[in-house]
């Protein structure tokens, strides 16, 4: 399985309109207050949306798919009125969610052009193109097979197919890796990458693996009981971290102490740094260094020491470290 | 750079060619007819609903060989079409009432049945949010949803009995028939409209609030039963032929009668008090199914 990132990068800073622009946006349900004043706005592009259990998230996505009307605020999405012009939006915009929802007794294929119907689409224009998306999300030989008897990664990739029957300009992804093995994780996420690459499409990816954004996203909004702590490109928000580097090594081949060399280099790196953490790998270390720390340090301390400097990186927050440092559950390194 | 796996996928997707789709979306209320489609074929394809289905068809089948030997009798011998007359296959309202009746029964048995997968499934296994996610709105999937319970009333009770009507019609000496028995048909359509009207709003407001089978059915049931016994018991304590109203059946099949013009007007419950009966029970379904029909249940 390849661990490499692919996020979809926002469209320019200064394009014309954003994708979703809210303003003051806040819901009641009853006495509780689910979203407290919200106001943020996105590009077009791959978007994740995070948070824990009761931080908003669906109450977020039933207003943005146009199904609830918020108790004060407004917005817009694809330069519609949230408020105005809800049956418009979901006609432009694509809905998987996460629990099953599939009409039993149907076939793939009808149930796919249904979904084009309930979105506009002519019969026959909605079975033809029902067709389409099915080869598309590589579904073609199972079409006609009923629904009920698909597999937890065929329904996925059926629900996936209803969402994007007609063709929607926004697609609303509610954990679309649910319950997915490790091989159907990776197609999935795999295609929802070329959807959003290759095809244009902006997609909002609801979920709480922050790994599957990391992946896919390059825009997130980080909410947390109601409220968005962070939104925009994870690039931006990212902390830097300034003097933290990741550093490797390995041993001189001419040395014949070669064990003691290692030891010798993190006992050198231990004296001078103030925070010196061996990885799991071998010959690896995540460090930081003092003020006014010159990097050509490390290179007399490696010949000292009789090791050879392969790498040094410098460290850059990561999606969950950056989630946790918003919610206020900074992780100790 | 992308690795060769995601060259590859790449490679298929743009093989399958995903296509924009650059059509003029149609009225909203065009879904209404596709789902009626959807939900017919829901209960079409399955065998075990067409025991029911067969019943009634059989029901129509007997009737229709029963005009047509009458027919074919009445040329050769008047006795034996005036002796088949006793029986309620005549060609008049009360037998085109009682037909409608028994089908309106088989037709009742098979909703109490097709309910839980025409409208409780989609509460159970997730339908409700395929439907509400889309470009429609809840009235269009209410409006959808009761349509297509009216469709297999029709298709059950009415279609047949215009069938008997016009069979009756076209088999008798002159299409006199027709212009002499002009009531026929608007009690045929008015019972009709009746039974799909209350029946779809019944049991949709039931299968929505009590949407697995078995307890859908006992319901369904109960609410024509129960409240039959329970209207005879009290009015053979209390006297009073108004607690009759109870029975929702006997009320549907009241007014179906006052269509046909053949139920004693002098009789109480009048059809009027049926008719208060009935709009208020439909009135009732129809705030329950807005209740229970709310498209912020779609993303939970």
């Amino acid at each position: 399985m390849s661990n490499e990132h692919f996020p979809v990068p926002a469209s320019s800073v200064d394009a014309p309109s954003a994708l979703i622009e809210l303003s003051h946006l806040s819901h009641f349900y009853g006495k509780f207050q689910a979203l407290k004043d919200v106001s943020l706005k996105v590009q077009s592009g791959a978007i994740g949306l995070i948070g824990q259990n009761g931080a908003g998230k669906s109450t977020l996505l039933k207003i943005l798919l146009g199904l609830m009307v918020p108790t004060s605020g407004g917005g817009t999405i694809l330069g519609r009125d949230l408020l105005r012009q809800r049956s418009e939006l979901r006609g432009r915009i694509g809905f998987m969610p996460e629990a099953e929802s599939l009409i039993p007794g149907m076939r793939g294929v009808d149930l796919v052009g249904l979904a084009g119907e309930l979105s506009g689409m002519p019969r026959r224009q909605a079975l033809r193109r029902a067709h389409e998306v099915l080869s598309y999300l590589e579904l073609d030989e199972v079409r006609y097979r009923r629904c009920d008897d698909y597999s937890v990664g065929m329904k996925q990739r059926l629900k996936l197919a209803a969402a994007l029957v007609h063709d929607p300009e926004l697609l609303l992804l509610d954990e679309p890796t649910a319950g997915l093995d490790p091989q159907g994780r990776e197609a999935m996420l795999r295609l929802l990458h070329a959807i959003a690459s290759r095809h244009g499409k902006s997609l909002i990816l609801s979920t709480h693996l922050l790994g599957d954004i990391d992946r896919v996203c390059g825009q997130v909004i980080i909410m947390d009981r109601g409220t968005v702590l962070g939104c925009g490109r994870i690039g931006e928000l990212r902390q830097h971290w300034q003097g933290r580097y990741r550093i490797c090594w390995r041993e001189l081949e001419t040395r014949t102490d070669k064990t003691g060399s290692g030891q010798s280099f993190l006992a050198t790196l231990r004296r001078m740094c103030p925070v010196v953490s061996p990885t799991s790998r071998e010959s690896e270390a995540l460090i930081e260094v003092p003020a006014g720390w010159n990097n050509l340090q490390f290179f007399e301390m490696a010949t000292q020491s009789g090791v050879i400097l392969s790498d040094i990186v410098p460290e850059q927050e990561d999606l969950p470290r950056l989630y946790h440092r918003l919610i206020g559950t900074e992780e100790v390194h | 750079m992308m690795n060769s796996a995601e060259q590859s996928t790449g490679l298929q997707l743009d093989q399958a060619g995903y296509r924009a789709w650059e059509g003029q979306p149609r009225s909203n209320w065009w879904s209404c007819l596709s789902i009626v489609r959807v939900g017919l074929m829901l209960i079409f394809r399955r065998w075990v609903f067409w025991i029911l289905i067969g019943l009634g068809l059989l029901n129509f089948l007997f009737h229709f060989a029963f005009i047509y030997l009458k027919a074919t009798l009445a040329v050769q011998n008047e006795n034996i079409a005036r002796f088949l007359d006793r029986y309620k296959v005549t060609g008049t309202g009360d037998a085109y009432a009682e037909f409608m009746f028994a089908q309106a029964t088989i037709c009742a048995l098979l909703l109490a049945f097709a309910g839980s997968t025409l409208i409780g499934g989609d509460y159970r296994q997730g339908g409700m949010i395929f439907y509400l996610s889309r470009r429609i709105g809840r009235w269009h999937y209410i409006v959808g949803k009761l349509l297509t319970v009216a469709a297999v009333v029709t298709i059950v009770t009415t279609i047949p009995a215009l069938i008997l009507y016009i069979e009756y019609g076209t088999l008798s000496n002159s299409f006199q028939y027709f212009l002499d028995h002009p009531r026929i048909l608007t009690g045929i359509l008015g019972y009709g409209v009746i039974l799909a009207v209350v029946q779809s709003l019944l049991i949709f407001a039931i299968a929505a609030w009590v949407p697995r089978t078995v307890p859908l059915v006992m319901t369904w049931l109960g609410l024509f039963v129960l409240l039959k016994g329970l209207a005879d018991a009290m009015r053979a304590i209390d006297g009073n032929r108004y607690w009759l109203l109870l029975g929702l059946w006997d009320d549907m099949h009241r007014l179906g009668r006052y269509c046909f013009g053949s139920l004693d007007e002098k009789k109480i419950p009048s059809a009027e008090y049926c008719l208060a009966v009935l709009s208020a029970v439909c009135v009732i379904s129809l705030v329950l199914i807005v209740q229970r029909v709310r498209a912020v249940e779609v993303v939970s």
